[in-house]
Parts: C-alpha cells; sequence; structure tokens
C-alpha cells in the first residue's frame, strides 16, 4: 500500500482555481503529460460514475471513474479503472480550501494505491512529481499565479 | 447556528506549530489574548476531557473541555463549558496540515456555536478576527524566518 500527498498555497481565490479543477474531463487543457481526454458515453463531465478516458505523455491510456464531486467543499474523488501503468486498487483525491487571511487557496492532492512487487518507490514518486507536483505547477500557471 | 472559519500559513513545518498548539495548557505562552492558564483538577494537559481554565487580558475567566486531540491529524477540538460570551453549544477545532510544496504548513481554526439573537455576527467578527486571526498572527510572527 502506497499513500502519497501533495499541497500547495495558490495564489489565486478558491472559485477560480475550482473552475479549472472541477472539470473532470478538463486535464487535458493544463496538465503537461495528459495529452487528450473524453468521457465516455458522451455524457457530462460533472456527472458522478462518469468515466474520463485520456492517454498520457509515453502513449498509456488510463480510465477513470469519478466517484465524488462536491462544489460545496470544492472537492473531487476518482479512481482508476484501467491503467498500462501499475497502479492498482488507485483512489485518489483533490480538495480546495480558502485561506481567508490573504484570499489565496490550499491545494491537497493525495491517493493511496498498490502496486507491483518492487515498483512502490518508482511508482509513488512518479505519482508525486510527474502528475501530482508538475499537475500544481500547471495549475499555478493556468490560473495566472506565480510560486506560491 | 453561528460559523466562524478562519485559515491561514504559518511559515514553519507542522511538527514545529504542533509543539506549540499542541499544548492545552499553553494558550498564554502564544495567544496575546490570554493571561494565565491551568489544567482542573491536576490532569495532563493532554488528557483528553481535561478543562483548562484561563484568563483573558481583561480579567474575564474561560473554562474549555479538551474533546479531541490527534498527533496524526495535528487537531485539537475544544467545547466552552463557561465563557462570559453568552454563546452555547460551542465547538472549536484548530487543526494543521503540511504544505509540502514548501516546508510550511496551513492552519485552520473552526467553531460553531449557538448565540443570542442579533449578537451572532458580532460574536462570528471577535471569535474570528480578535480570538482566531489574532493567535495566527501571533504564530506567524513567532515563526517569522
Amino acid at each position: 500500500m502506497v499513500d502519497v500527498f501533495k499541497s500547495a498555497v495558490i495564489d489565486a481565490p478558491v472559485e477560480k482555481v475550482w473552475a479549472l479543477i472541477r472539470d473532470f474531463n478538463g486535464h487535458d487543457r493544463w496538465h503537461p503529460i495528459v495529452l487528450d481526454s473524453h468521457i465516455e458515453d458522451g455524457g457530462p463531465s460533472d456527472r458522478v460514475g462518469c468515466v474520463r478516458s485520456f492517454h498520457v505523455r509515453g502513449g498509456a491510456h488510463i480510465r477513470e471513474e469519478l466517484t465524488a464531486l462536491s462544489d460545496q467543499d470544492y472537492s473531487f474523488s476518482y479512481r482508476i479503472l484501467e491503467a498500462e501503468v501499475g497502479l492498482l486498487n488507485y483512489v485518489a483525491h483533490m480538495k480546495l480550501v480558502p485561506i481567508t487571511e490573504d484570499g489565496r487557496t490550499f491545494l491537497q492532492w493525495w491517493s493511496r494505491f498498490d502496486t507491483p512487487p518492487g515498483e512502490e518507490e518508482t511508482l509513488k514518486r512518479m505519482v508525486e512529481e510527474d502528475v501530482y507536483q508538475a499537475g500544481i505547477d500547471a495549475i499555478r500557471k493556468a490560473v495566472g499565479a506565480g510560486a506560491g | 447556528m453561528a460559523n466562524v472559519f478562519v485559515s491561514s500559513v504559518i511559515d514553519a513545518p507542522p511538527e514545529e506549530v504542533w509543539k506549540v498548539i499542541r499544548d492545552f495548557n499553553g494558550l498564554p505562552s502564544w495567544h496575546p489574548l490570554i493571561a494565565q492558564s491551568h489544567i482542573e483538577d491536576g490532569k495532563a494537559a493532554d488528557q483528553v476531557g481535561c478543562i483548562r481554565n484561563f484568563t483573558l487580558n481583561d480579567g474575564e475567566r474561560i473554562r474549555e473541555r479538551l474533546l479531541t486531540l490527534s498527533d496524526v491529524e495535528f487537531t485539537c477540538t475544544y467545547e466552552i463549558l463557561e465563557s462570559p460570551m453568552g454563546v452555547e453549544n460551542y465547538v472549536a477545532t484548530l487543526r494543521l496540515v503540511p504544505i509540502t510544496d514548501g516546508d510550511r504548513c496551513y492552519i485552520e481554526w473552526t467553531a460553531e456555536f449557538d448565540a443570542p439573537e442579533g449578537e451572532e455576527e458580532a460574536l462570528e467578527d471577535h471569535i474570528g478576527g480578535t480570538v482566531f486571526q489574532g493567535g495566527f498572527d501571533a504564530l506567524k510572527k513567532r515563526f517569522a524566518a
């Protein structure tokens, strides 16, 4: 069992960051490793239970299901249904909280998963750095925020 | 039901900030409004259920009971038993979350309570601004680089 937790301050109001990340099908517009994405069956990307199907740089195909979405808590959860990488029983969450003191946003992104034996460290590092930290840096850029 | 939610960023790792705020009897050492404090009945300050009995700078007295203390979640929850503010069913939580991007921490202080008719907003402002944000300002100064 591997746990990953990444968090950061984004120099933008929570509503602005939420408007970007709320779209479960929108990650190909801001995340540098996501090449293309579509919602299967053509449904809306805010229907809990919808599945996004996408390719990441390097060519791997991944299918993820939206398992929770909350406009109240600025949070969503998803799980991997199928991936051409060794992320097993992968469940992830992203959540925003307003920083009331100065109007910025505190972002948390975390997950838990299993891996094939011996691949824990490599895959943990990949998720932490190539997916979450790179995603956080890209979110900053997309909302026009400097280094928080 | 009145609600207070105040959050900030402290420029220090959560473990360091937690050492300060974990002490349920330690308010006078970091919060500028609190003059003195003791734990009733000789209990330890990290004994869940203990009661802190403290005095504000203006002499008013408040008694609060520790409901939750988590070293894993960096969380402290307590309820007010007696205070001059006229609040009822007051439960507050002080919580830290690590900020991995920068080795700092997010701090959040929330409260829910019932207020006397017409005093809800004034109490929310006082608790959120003077008490909670005032505490954050003191912690930020203490941990300033």
